[in-house]
């Protein structure tokens, strides 16, 4: 029990920032999605929402890429297999500390 | 909006993203406008049977388009929402791509919609008529209903819409109505109320201004 609890310490700064959590969250949740869809849904402002992303991307958990559906401009965002592995072991973390 | 009001310690991310989807999914009231759509539909069905006699060409072609229906919506639905979004709506509700669908899922709901639809079709084309329990079908129909748009929708509209149908089911069940005629009453009831007040949040959401989807 202690050593579960101990391994709360190898946890992924990154990821446990709420916003962030909840952004890597939607997007293990689905195959891809826009930025205005991630905005919406999480209820981030535009500004916040950029930081938070461009953090994710640094870290490599996080695939962006500017593209067109039609006349629209998309930007859109994808987890990677990187961030898969890394929210993967941050579930596994949390539940074994609770 | 506060990012961190959304999160709740309890939950874990996936709860956490279900949750958050489940509200972007209900945001546009395009699902409540396709099941009002539905319903209406399947009210004016259930109609036809109230009005025709059974054998009659037009009781028969009612019995069809009930099956029908039950066999093509569980799927053509949200297909339509996700095409109409995609096509009208990408400014403001911006693009998700889902996860492609359990295959093992899908075939079980084409499975069970396609028996239910058959064997529906077939009692009423057969003019069978379940007179007695009547009441308990319209009763159980709208609990039943009721129950799963309100724990399916996770909004106070499908909590409201879900009490409404169950209500309306319980009245019809006492009022002694023949059953084509309660499922026509019950379905058009709901399916009015689910139209008005999905058309209600998407006239709001059309007047919103629209947000500019691009990244620093």
């Amino acid at each position: 029990m202690s050593t579960k609890i101990q391994r709360l310490a190898e946890i992924d700064r990154i990821i446990h920032e709420p916003a962030r959590l909840m952004i890597v969250a939607l997007l293990a949740s689905v195959e891809e999605a826009d930025f205005q869809y991630l905005r919406q849904t999480a209820g981030l402002t535009q500004g916040n929402l950029s930081t938070h992303l461009s953090k994710l991307n640094e870290a490599g958990y996080v695939a962006i890429e500017k593209t067109f559906r039609g006349k629209y401009p998309l930007t859109m965002c994808r987890l990677t297999e990187h961030g898969k592995k890394v929210l993967d072991s941050y579930r596994t973390i949390i539940k074994g500390a609770l | 909006m506060s990012d961190s009001s959304y999160l709740h310690t309890s939950e874990t991310p996936d709860a956490i993203a279900k949750r958050l989807m489940q509200k972007a999914h209900n945001r546009d009231g395009l699902p409540e406008i396709a099941l009002g759509v539905l319903f209406l539909f399947f009210a004016g069905l259930e109609g036809l049977q109230v009005v025709f006699l059974p054998g009659s060409p037009a009781y028969r072609a009612s019995s069809w388009g009930l099956m029908l229906l039950c066999l093509t919506q569980p799927l053509a639905l949200p297909w339509t929402i996700t095409q109409v979004r995609r096509r009208f709506l990408i400014d403001k509700v911006g693009y998700v791509a889902l996860k492609p669908v359990n295959r093992k899922l899908s075939a079980t709901i084409i499975g069970l919609a396609f028996v239910i639809g058959a064997a529906a079709a077939f009692a009423v084309s057969r003019g069978i008529e379940i007179s007695s329990p009547s009441g308990w079908i319209l009763a159980t129909t709208g609990i039943f209903g009721g129950a799963i748009a309100a724990f399916g929708g996770r909004s106070p509209r499908f909590a409201i819409g879900g009490v409404s149908m169950a209500a309306a089911g319980i009245l019809l069940a006492f009022s002694g109505v023949s059953l084509n005629m309660g499922l026509t009453i019950l379905f058009g009831f709901t399916g009015l109320l689910s139209f008005v007040s999905g058309s209600i949040v998407f006239l709001i959401l059309l007047r919103q201004p629209t947000a500019t989807g691009e990244i620093g």
